[in-house]
């Protein structure tokens, strides 16, 4: 990993996404152990996964992890904190006037 | 695509729970789910549903850190809420039964619909992000207690959202989860501000849940929507969650002492701020309800800082003279900003920045008030 350079790391990955009526989640695992690190970016490629109402779709898909360069990872590092507050239930409408 | 007609873990418990809401484990309910695809056949009406694409974001923590958490400080009472949240009280309350009164949603005034869904895809995505980031934290944490409480979360969240997600769906709006094919950046959030945010969030969440539970118990003839009588089992999860949070943070004094009090600040300051500015972005959905939005906040923060004592060696001064006033004009401020940003005027935005930034940080200096913190950390809810 360079100070500005990005690097690219292709990886296996599992897609699981529930869309059921008792639990709605979608979660990415790398089946090679690949560890994401602050400011990465992941593409999972092909077509766009969608699972109908009442149904689980797990897919393996190959993924691209693009390494943030060691001077982005510190801005995240330092940054990203504040972006927290989306976990709180009132944070997420973009429209201020609806 | 590869829709799945096995069970993921062979492990799973196959007999007993014949719906997902009494399902123990994710496990459980992912194998029970596979069951109940097979006779779901919903592909044609969602062609003409509104697609809404939810976009939680991803996050990466200290990982070596948070397995370094060491709670035989708290044991007793963590085994104890450990204990309950895996005899899971709540299974089998989310879903519907006959309380579930028929929607009419054709019939509902615009505004007031559009408020409500908004408000729905906004409490849905929450849940879905609190699902992402603790399902995280249990796949790539190495210590037992750590990962165990993340599972249990997880699932928690997961069910709520699902939950929501269907009340969506009556209204003909369809959840697209196809955003995991996006390319998506990790942001990185410090464990600690984990701990104050999201044991914030749950704990106001419980205060605004049950403020309208409540509200609603005493004034029937103000629920527009059955959904609103999930609410009190709904906020007793978060409530746990909190109390977990609670306890976490309770196992290093200095997550709550010296130059960390300013950061409980900020947290409480920053989420007390968002809230009332959200909440009086939805004029029709609380005139509905037939609560003012003033009155809801007050009552809100009155609650959650009631609550927060437990941990928090702080709480904000809601009443003093500066509070409601700032917070009037931050409001003030934040539409102004949005009506600038629209309209592309760069000084008018400008002007409206600073005036934001004005009142939160009058706000935030505002002396704050300072009690003993109890030995004793747990709560049971009791509003």
């Amino acid at each position: 990993m360079g100070l500005l350079t990005k690097d690219f790391e292709r990886a296996p990955c599992t897609v699981e996404i529930s869309h059921k009526f008792e639990s709605l989640h979608a979660h990415v695992r790398f089946n090679n152990g690949a560890v994401i690190y602050p400011g990465d970016e992941v593409k999972v490629h092909g077509e766009e996964i969608m699972a109908p109402f009442g149904e689980i779709v797990v897919e393996d898909r190959e993924a691209t992890i693009i390494r943030a360069s060691k001077l982005e990872q510190l801005w995240t590092r330092l940054t990203g904190d504040f972006e927290v507050m989306e976990l709180c239930e009132f944070s997420f409408s973009e429209e201020v006037t609806l | 695509m590869n829709i799945q007609n096995n069970a993921p873990n062979p492990d799973a418990p196959t007999a007993g729970a014949t719906h997902t809401a009494d399902a123990t484990t994710v496990e459980e309910g992912l194998a029970i789910q596979e069951e109940q695809a097979k006779f779901d056949s919903v592909a044609a009406t969602e062609v003409a549903m509104q697609n809404t694409l939810l976009t939680p974001r991803f996050y990466t923590t200290d990982f070596d850190e948070l397995d370094a958490i060491d709670v035989s400080s708290v044991r007793e009472d963590w085994d104890k809420l450990i204990d309950q949240m895996v005899s899971d009280p709540n299974k089998g309350h989310f879903r519907k039964n006959e309380d579930w009164d028929h929607v009419d949603w054709d019939g509902m005034e615009p505004q007031l619909k559009k408020e409500f869904i908004d408000f729905l895809i906004s409490s849905c995505t929450a849940e879905f992000s609190g699902c992402v980031l603790y399902k995280e934290m249990k796949r790539r944490g190495a210590n037992k207690d750590i990962t165990q409480l993340f599972q249990l979360m997880a699932r928690d969240e997961a069910r709520h959202a699902g939950f929501i997600n269907d009340a969506l769906r009556e209204a003909g709006v369809a959840v697209n989860l196809g955003f995991l094919t996006q390319k998506k950046k990790y942001t990185y959030f410090r464990p600690k501000f984990i701990y104050y945010a999201t044991y914030l969030s749950e704990k106001i969440g419980y205060a605004r849940y049950i403020t309208i539970f409540r509200h609603l118990e005493a004034h029937p003839e103000h629920r527009f929507h059955p959904i609103f009588k999930w609410f009190e089992e709904w906020c007793n999860d978060e409530f746990s969650h909190g109390e977990a949070f609670a306890l976490l943070m309770k196992t290093d004094p200095k997550l709550t002492s010296g130059k960390n009090v300013y950061w409980i600040k900020f947290f409480l300051t920053a989420v007390y701020a968002t809230m009332y500015v959200r909440d009086h972005q939805r004029p029709a959905f609380h005139k509905a309800l037939g609560v003012d939005p003033d009155w809801y906040a007050h009552e809100v923060f009155t609650k959650t800082s009631k609550l927060t004592e437990q941990i928090f060696p702080i709480t904000l001064d809601i009443e003093h003279p500066r509070w409601q006033p700032t917070l009037e004009k931050l409001q003030k401020a934040n539409v102004d900003l949005a009506e600038a940003t629209a309209s592309g005027r760069f000084f008018a935005k400008l002007g409206a920045q600073a005036r934001a930034a004005a009142a939160f940080v009058s706000l935030f200096t505002i002396p704050v008030k300072k009690h003993q913190v109890p030995a004793s950390t747990r709560l049971e809810p009791a509003y």
